[in-house]
């Protein structure tokens, strides 16, 4: 009876809030969404994106609504107009995965990514908000933001491109900054400030399956903060907060129950061998060997065995009309829902299937069942997953060379199209301790198809357009190399370059100085292929330009040389010793008067020693005296015995 | 006529050995094409204020209007730049780049000879040696300069500090000749590449003075140092504004001298700045950068004053200090050290650790490369086994210097007491 009248509360309750935000607020409003897409490899790419707004006089008014007070408060002090801030963790894997969600526009490299759009009068003034925004941001999202400080902040000038709509006005006076962490390890203290953030933060709607244990334990995880002005065509302009969480789960991986994570590493290290899935096509498989299988079991999941909590019904802030999940999918594959659950399908998109919650609280449980591979209707990889579409450019990038003296960074970047040429700008923000040799640079061409293809590597002054280099400092600011290069078709082009490796204060070393430096992954943002300008034309233009995607290396570890932390006082005497030792020497030589070994007057310590060697004279002469006596008694003695 | 003559085959003597070291180099350059990049990349030949590689990447910087000094690679001289970019460039025509820094060293070795051959060493205008006759021709000191192992390491790892040799010596030619203005504006140049030839001013204005005395007309040793000072300021000044109008702007300033002032980069060298200001504290670097500096210059005043009999023998010694003392010293110092001691052949009975000297150095120079390569490479030696090496070749020159100041100033004491030669003797 009471839960009866609990639940037809529930559609009034509904109605009165919904009622209450049309009413006051026309422009605010709120989205969220998940997006499960299986991968092959018994991977899941889940995306969440949540997005509210408020109006630009709202905000300035401080009148919040959805967006957040915290964040918002920020934003005004440090005069941001559009902000990015990214999460992340872990590798996409692009040879398995395809192209990368969003067009890798919300993932950043390694650890913490933060740039943004400021408003200042000079660069000056732009390093002051730059310096108050990360130390505000670190203090709101408990990461070491605080540490971007300028050997770590850049100003791209090719790579990144404001997002939201700017007057005019505001465009002329806007810094773009952008900073590296590639060190901080994103973790649950990252999710807990950002779940909070959300309308809804973490209680109802999509936002209450995430979980730091299941987040964190992904493949590759990406958390991403937007902010930016959006302006529509006969609208009023409003500031845009669109929130971003995409994860590559491993289904094996995230089904284990909790209390099997928690085991001892040790079980975890070597599981038992009967749960080892191997390839018994090789030659060498046995009982001791096993060479792990790439095309693992079909996949069979639910929502709540893979993120380890059930979904808590719909977040009641939220567009009713729009569905919350939706799973891409080919209309093949067996879904089955919780009930009254509605089940929507695009009639463009073949893959597509969202699903719309009923207005109540209950939990919404989705499943994915186990299509058998055999038996009378057997199914095939086609019926599991969509096939991934094939990225615009893999890029990869490692260290070469030995020693910890000189080093090379060698990237490898290679156009997939058969047709299609492909420009993008490589950037990196190096640390000042890498001293790159810019005049090393060198990029060599291999083609896969054409009159050439298979030959060896060749030079190529072809491929690189344009190259905007900003030296670094000792100790005042990093390397900013940005390239813009165009592969045709079907090529692979290597470039590389030296670096030397620096050796630090001992006061500058991390405490554990032979992990090594981490170095942030190189940001690859490719440009539309219809825009012929170049991009400095086309930033120059501002504004919209047509979508750009991007794409990230992994990060890397740079060994330097390190001194012996454990002797600084020792090298501070040997060293003040063997100072010493010189000057005192020559000072001698240069101040004393020569005389003959036996003239001048006599030195005290000769005097001494003279005075000390007639005493032990002496006293010989007495001892053997001494002696002498005793001895002439002993023999008297030994002769009365006779 | 036999002057004339003999000049002549002196000349031509010197032709043939010029001949032989300049093919020597060249040999080398073109047999081992990967002989230069591996003693570039040396860190007992190339300083980051004298890398040929740092060179190149300034060059390079330079040849695409990106200011050099507006990184932390490049800090050598402005001039240097477009000196360098009138040469094709040195990775495709690398013979342009060796050709140039052979002649540097005949040039160098030129002066050499002309200094060997004054005789100044033995004998200068206030001090002749009793043992003057006892020394070696500039053909000797010459041949023992081209052919030293550090000067063609040196050479063939192309670091700038080459020029500021070179300039050094021809300071000293000149002013043996007497050309003071032409000295002076060598010493400049030596300063304004490598800032610590000004430390040798008073000693190089005694020996000019001492060079034009005339005796009929005695000028005032004060009126000539002023006159020099100035020289050198004009010179110095005339070359900065010209830097100046080269880069645009002043930076270059503290980009080449502030980092020989302020040690921003600990690169590992054969001295003994780098592991001392690595592993100072924070608090107290300043203080003892100023501590090391006071002591550099501290001897160029003590040995001024106490040799003034001897002006030549003063750069020798002094020269051998910033071999040790300065902040990024390199072998191309120590070659130039070793090249101006055999001008005191006359005093070599006199030394009394050179077996010592000789080991140590040789220890040095065997055991350094190797300790550097068990930190560096093989991992299984930390910066300890360098550092200590480096003390050791320290101490080791540091001897040679100390020794030398004592011969020379026994040799001095022999004039007054000519009974005393080959008699032990003490200081008090």
């Amino acid at each position: 009876m009471q839960s009866l009248s609990f639940f037809s509360l529930i559609p009034f309750l509904t109605l009165l809030v919904s009622f209450v935000v049309a009413s006051t607020a026309p422009a605010a409003d709120y989205h969220e969404q998940l997006n499960l897409k299986p991968l092959p490899q018994n991977s899941l790419l889940a995306s969440f994106n949540f997005r509210s707004n408020t109006s630009l006089p709202e905000f300035e008014a401080h009148n919040f609504r959805f967006f957040p007070r915290s964040l918002g408060q920020i934003l005004q002090h440090a005069g941001t107009r559009e902000l990015h801030l990214r999460f992340s963790l872990g590798r996409w894997d692009a040879e398995t995965w395809g192209a990368r969600p969003w067009d890798g526009t919300k993932e950043g490299g390694t650890g913490v990514e933060l740039w943004a759009w400021l408003e200042a009068e000079s660069d000056g003034e732009a390093d002051h908000k730059w310096l108050t925004l990360t130390n505000a941001l670190s203090g709101l999202f408990c990461a070491s933001l605080n540490f971007i400080d300028s050997t770590r902040t850049i100003r791209p000038v090719m790579s990144f491109r404001p997002e939201g709509d700017h007057p005019n006005t505001t465009m002329a006076n806007m810094h773009l900054l952008h900073g590296v962490l590639p060190r901080e390890v994103v973790c649950t203290e990252n999710l807990t400030p950002f779940l909070k953030l959300l309308p809804c933060k973490g209680k109802a709607g999509v936002s209450s399956l995430l979980d730091g244990h299941k987040l964190f334990d992904a493949s590759w995880q990406s958390m991403a903060i937007d902010v930016k002005p959006v302006c529509q065509a006969g609208e009023e302009c409003v500031l845009q907060i669109e929130q971003t969480i995409d994860m590559v789960l491993d289904i094996e991986r995230s089904k284990r129950p909790r209390a099997n994570t928690l085991q001892t590493t040790s079980s975890l290290a070597h599981p038992p061998s009967h749960e080892l899935k191997c390839n018994t096509t090789k030659p060498y498989h046995a009982d001791d060997t096993c060479f792990p299988t790439d095309s693992l079991n079909a996949q069979e999941w639910t929502l709540n065995q893979i993120f380890g909590k059930p979904m808590l019904g719909n977040c009641p802030l939220t567009d009713p009309k729009t569905p919350p999940v939706c799973i891409q999918a080919p209309h093949s594959r067996d879904v089955f829902t919780s009930m009254g659950v509605e089940e929507l399908k695009e009639p463009g998109n073949e893959n597509q299937r969202c699903y719309l919650l009923p207005s109540n609280d209950e939990e919404f449980h989705l499943a994915l069942p186990f299509m058998p591979r055999d038996g009378d209707r057997p199914k095939t990889d086609a019926d599991e997953f969509v096939q991934p579409a094939t990225p615009l450019l893999y890029a990869e990038r490692s260290l070469t060379g030995h020693g910890q003296e000189h080093g090379g960074v060698q990237a490898i970047l290679t156009n997939p199209s058969p047709d299609a040429e492909v420009e993008f700008v490589y950037m990196e923000s190096l640390p000042w301790f890498m001293r790159i040799y810019l005049h090393t640079l060198k990029a060599r061409i291999s083609h896969r198809t054409g009159s050439d293809a298979g030959q060896t590597l060749r030079d190529d002054d072809d491929v690189v357009k344009e190259i905007y280099y900003r030296p670094f400092l000792d100790r005042q600011r990093g390397t900013q190399l940005e390239i813009r290069m165009k592969i045709p078709p079907g090529s692979t082009v290597f470039m590389a370059y030296d670096f030397e490796k620096t050796i630090l204060r001992y006061t500058e070393y991390p405490p554990d100085a032979n992990r090594g430096f981490d170095v942030a992954a190189a940001v690859i943002t490719i440009l539309p292929s219809n825009s012929t300008s170049t991009a400095g034309a086309a930033a120059a233009a501002g504004g919209k330009t047509a979508r750009m995607s991007n794409l990230r290396t992994t990060g890397m570890l740079l060994n330097l040389p390190t001194p012996d932390f454990s002797m600084p006082y020792n090298v501070i005497i040997f060293t003040s010793t063997c100072i010493a030792l010189a000057f005192g020497g020559l000072y001698n030589i240069l101040v004393r008067r020569f005389v003959g070994r036996d003239e001048g007057p006599e030195v005290s310590l000769v005097k001494l020693r003279k005075r000390l060697q007639e005493g032990v004279q002496k006293f010989k002469e007495r001892v053997q005296e001494r002696l002498g006596a005793v001895g002439k008694g002993a023999k008297k003695v030994d002769g009365k015995s006779d | 006529m036999t002057k004339d003559k003999m000049s002549f085959q002196a000349t031509a003597g010197t032709a043939g050995l010029f001949a032989v070291a300049a093919a020597l180099r060249l040999l080398l350059f073109t047999a081992f094409p990967g002989l230069p990049s591996l003693l570039t990349g040396r860190v007992e030949i190339s300083t980051p204020v004298t890398s040929f590689k740092r060179l190149q990447e300034g060059l390079f910087l330079y040849n695409h209007n990106v200011s050099p000094y507006d990184g932390g690679v490049y800090h050598q001289a402005p001039l240097l730049l477009p000196l360098f970019s009138l040469l094709p460039d040195p990775s495709t025509y690398p013979i342009f780049t060796y050709i140039l820094y052979t002649l540097v060293d005949l040039l160098s070795a030129n002066a050499l000879y002309k200094i060997a051959e004054s005789g100044e060493g033995g004998a200068s205008r206030l001090y002749s040696s009793p043992r003057k006759e006892k020394r070696w021709s500039g053909y000797v000191v010459a041949t023992l300069f081209l052919f030293n192992p550090f000067t063609i390491a040196t050479c063939i790892g192309r670091p700038t500090s080459v020029f500021t040799t070179c300039a050094i010596l021809h300071a000293v030619a000149k002013a043996l000749s007497g050309n003071i203005f032409t000295s002076m504006l060598c010493l400049s140049f030596a300063t304004y590449l490598s800032m610590y030839p000004l430390l040798l001013l008073p000693p190089m204005v005694t020996l000019a003075y001492d060079r034009t005395y005339n005796s009929k007309a005695p000028k005032s040793l004060a009126q000539l140092a002023v006159m020099c000072t100035l020289a050198v300021s004009a010179s110095l000044a005339l070359l900065f504004i010209s830097s100046y109008a080269l880069t645009g702007s002043w930076e270059f300033m503290s980009s080449t001298y502030g980092i020989q002032l302020t040690l921003t980069d600990l690169t590992p060298n054969a001295g003994l700045w780098w592991y001392f200001f690595t592993e100072m504290f924070d608090s107290f670097r300043s203080f003892f950068l100023g501590v090391f500096w006071l002591h550099l210059s501290s001897y160029t005043p003590a040995l001024t004053i106490r040799l003034r009999q001897q002006p030549l023998a003063v750069i020798t010694l002094l020269l051998g200090i910033f071999a040790i003392f300065k902040p990024y010293p390199s072998i191309a110092d120590t070659s130039l050290f070793l090249s101006l001691v055999p001008c005191f052949r006359h005093v070599f009975p006199l030394l009394r650790y050179s077996f010592v000297t000789a080991s140590v150095v040789l220890y040095g120079t065997f055991l350094g490369p190797a300790f550097y390569h068990l930190w560096i490479y093989a991992g299984s030696g930390n910066a300890n086994f360098f550092y200590a090496i480096t003390l050791v070749w320290s101490l080791g020159l540091s001897l040679l210097v100390s020794d030398l100041a004592f011969a020379v100033l026994r040799d001095e004491w022999e004039v007054e007491r000519p009974e005393m030669r080959g008699k032990e003797i003490r200081q008090i």
